[in-house]
């Protein structure tokens, strides 16, 4: 972006036009950005950590010890890389290869299937800006964004103005929530919120496809009818239409065959055109998948040897961990003790971890080895991938004090 | 004499549903061990009758427990106008994590969003703190 505009790396969203006040080399004030992007650009302002045991050491003795700890094991994680930059990721990606490790982000239990049957080209997508200037018809299925994508509303889906979209959301938009809660989305959508029960998806899908198709829609907890023959019609009338889903859709899937199905049903039954967008959390696991992708054919879960890679269920953090059969893990801007089942998780405590990330973590206090590196967006600049696919470039705000995680695996795999 | 205290306290079953906040994830943010983010993860919502059932009223501690952990969250009622007795929810968490089954399917996908557990007054214990 041209003039003083930042890009927040707090989400998915990456929100290009946030403008920041500084005061004593740090952010002191944020505008624009949601609450938990001013969180995120405040942050950056730490001095360079690096710890060995939990104590303090030179970079370069616990970048010795980091090597030391890979070389030793005989098939080593490489698992994070979500909110690192594409640049950072190709690093990772190469040191992977070279270590024969196994290799894998958050999305392999998380939206990973989804990118990997978009970049399959198995349904119709779009852009963000897409939605902005012509979207009429968004369906939020198993999704928040007002609390897991703060603007997505308000930037690009529903309330802007947008090209074609000159009256907004008051008069040209009509924003629809599925889930089994009526969340701070579903309020804003009114009388178009459904709510089903847990684990009721599939039915509804194939309902509402039954409905677009002419037939009574039929459920076995019995939706009425009636209302699904009016979210049918809405569906049908779309001119532009996206389903936004996200993980309570994905999580209640046993694949992915119905959603594709409904998708391809609207578009041939709607007057316009539908499209899918995966509601990605971090701000660059699209990027991880995308460049995994372009790499080995596979979005995660892969172990590479030899230069191939491997691909399987068997590869992803979780089976790996639960199977124990990594022997050491390198995360990379992730907390997997905190984001992972304690039943599974508890395993990583039985290895050697290096933990890579601006803050402090109940990994990286579990550490073997821990570097405290910039963030992306405000101690460093980068680029990353939206949500949507679009790439988006970002300059730093701060002058950082600290080394990149993209440095910090260039120095690792010098010292292999 | 409370003669109360002489039953078995009211355990009742639930299946716990985990949701994003963004007034959690902004406190996780700032200070992932600070009260903040654990006042706003610690936390199961519940139907009103299931409080009342356990006796218990909104802001109390509850144990929550099955298999695969156990720990002390806030009650709170969900302010959802739709009854969903039997059906709870955590905002998602390492406390929300520690309930998490270990049972994949061999997908690598654990049921973050499926939680079996039961749901007991915690006594005015305190809620459990973030540690391994």
């Amino acid at each position: 972006m041209e003039g003083n505009y930042y890009v927040c790396t707090g989400c998915g969203l990456l929100c290009d036009d946030i403008e920041v006040e500084l005061e004593k080399d740090a952010v002191s004030k944020v505008y624009t950005a949601c609450r938990v992007g001013v969180a995120h650009m405040k942050e950056g302002s730490r001095e360079a950590v690096s710890q060995v045991d939990g104590k303090h050491a030179e970079e370069a003795t616990a970048i010795e010890k980091a090597a030391e700890i890979l070389k030793n094991a005989k098939n080593p994680l490489i698992f994070g890389l979500g909110t690192s930059t594409n640049e950072a990721q190709k690093k990772a990606i190469e040191l992977a290869k070279k270590l024969n490790a196994t290799l894998d982000d958050t999305s392999s239990f998380c939206l990973g299937p989804v990118v990997e049957a978009l970049l399959q080209e198995k349904f119709n997508t779009c852009t963000l800006d897409d939605v902005r200037h012509k979207g009429d018809v968004m369906v939020f299925w198993g999704a928040d964004p007002s609390d897991s994508h703060p603007r997505h509303l308000s930037k690009f889906s529903y309330f802007p103005r947008g090209e074609q979209k000159q009256r907004g959301w008051e008069e040209e938009r009509t924003a629809i929530a599925i889930d089994i809660r009526k969340s701070h989305t579903a309020k804003i959508c009114g009388s178009n919120f459904f709510q089903i029960p847990p684990g009721g998806d599939t039915e509804f899908i194939n309902a509402l496809i039954d409905g677009v198709s002419g037939k009574l829609p039929k459920t076995s907890y019995k939706f009425p009818p009636k209302r699904l023959l009016e979210l049918a019609n809405i569906l049908k009338g779309a001119k532009f239409g996206t389903i936004f889903m996200g993980l309570g859709l994905l999580y209640s899937l046993d694949d992915l065959d119905p959603i594709i199905r409904l998708v391809e049903v609207l578009n041939e039954k709607a007057k316009g055109e539908f499209h899918l967008i995966p509601m990605v959390g971090h701000y660059n696991m699209r990027g991880f998948n995308e460049n995994l992708f372009a790499e080995t054919g596979y979005v995660n879960c892969v172990k590479f040897e030899n230069g191939e890679a491997k691909h399987g269920p068997e590869y992803s953090t979780v089976e790996a961990l639960k199977a124990k059969t990594v022997d050491a893990v390198l995360v990379i801007g992730s907390d997997p003790l905190a984001s992972l089942p304690h039943s599974i998780v508890k395993n990583l405590l039985d290895i050697p971890i290096i933990s890579i990330d601006p803050c402090e973590t109940l990994t990286s206090r579990k550490a073997k080895v821990h570097f405290s590196t910039a963030v992306t967006g405000v101690e460093c600049g980068g680029s990353a991938t939206r949500m949507d696919g679009v790439e988006v470039k970002f300059d730093p705000i701060l002058e950082a004090k600290r080394s990149t995680d993209e440095e910090i695996l260039t120095k690792i795999m010098e010292a292999l | 004499m409370d003669f109360g205290s002489f039953l078995a306290a009211p355990e009742i079953k639930v299946k716990i549903v985990t949701y994003r906040d963004i007034f959690q994830n902004k406190a996780m943010i700032e200070d992932r061990f600070g009260e903040e983010y654990k006042n706003t993860s610690a936390l199961i919502k519940m139907d009103p009758a299931d409080l009342k059932q356990m006796n218990v009223k909104k802001g109390d501690t509850v144990i929550v427990k099955n298999s695969f952990g156990k720990i002390i969250a806030r009650a709170e009622e969900s302010g959802y106008e739709t009854p969903h007795k039997g059906l709870a929810y955590m905002p998602n968490s390492p406390w929300s994590n520690m309930l998490v089954s270990d049972e994949t399917g061999g997908m690598g996908v654990p049921k973050f969003k499926d939680i079996e557990a039961t749901v007991t007054s915690a006594k005015g214990a305190k809620v459990t703190d973030l540690e391994l």
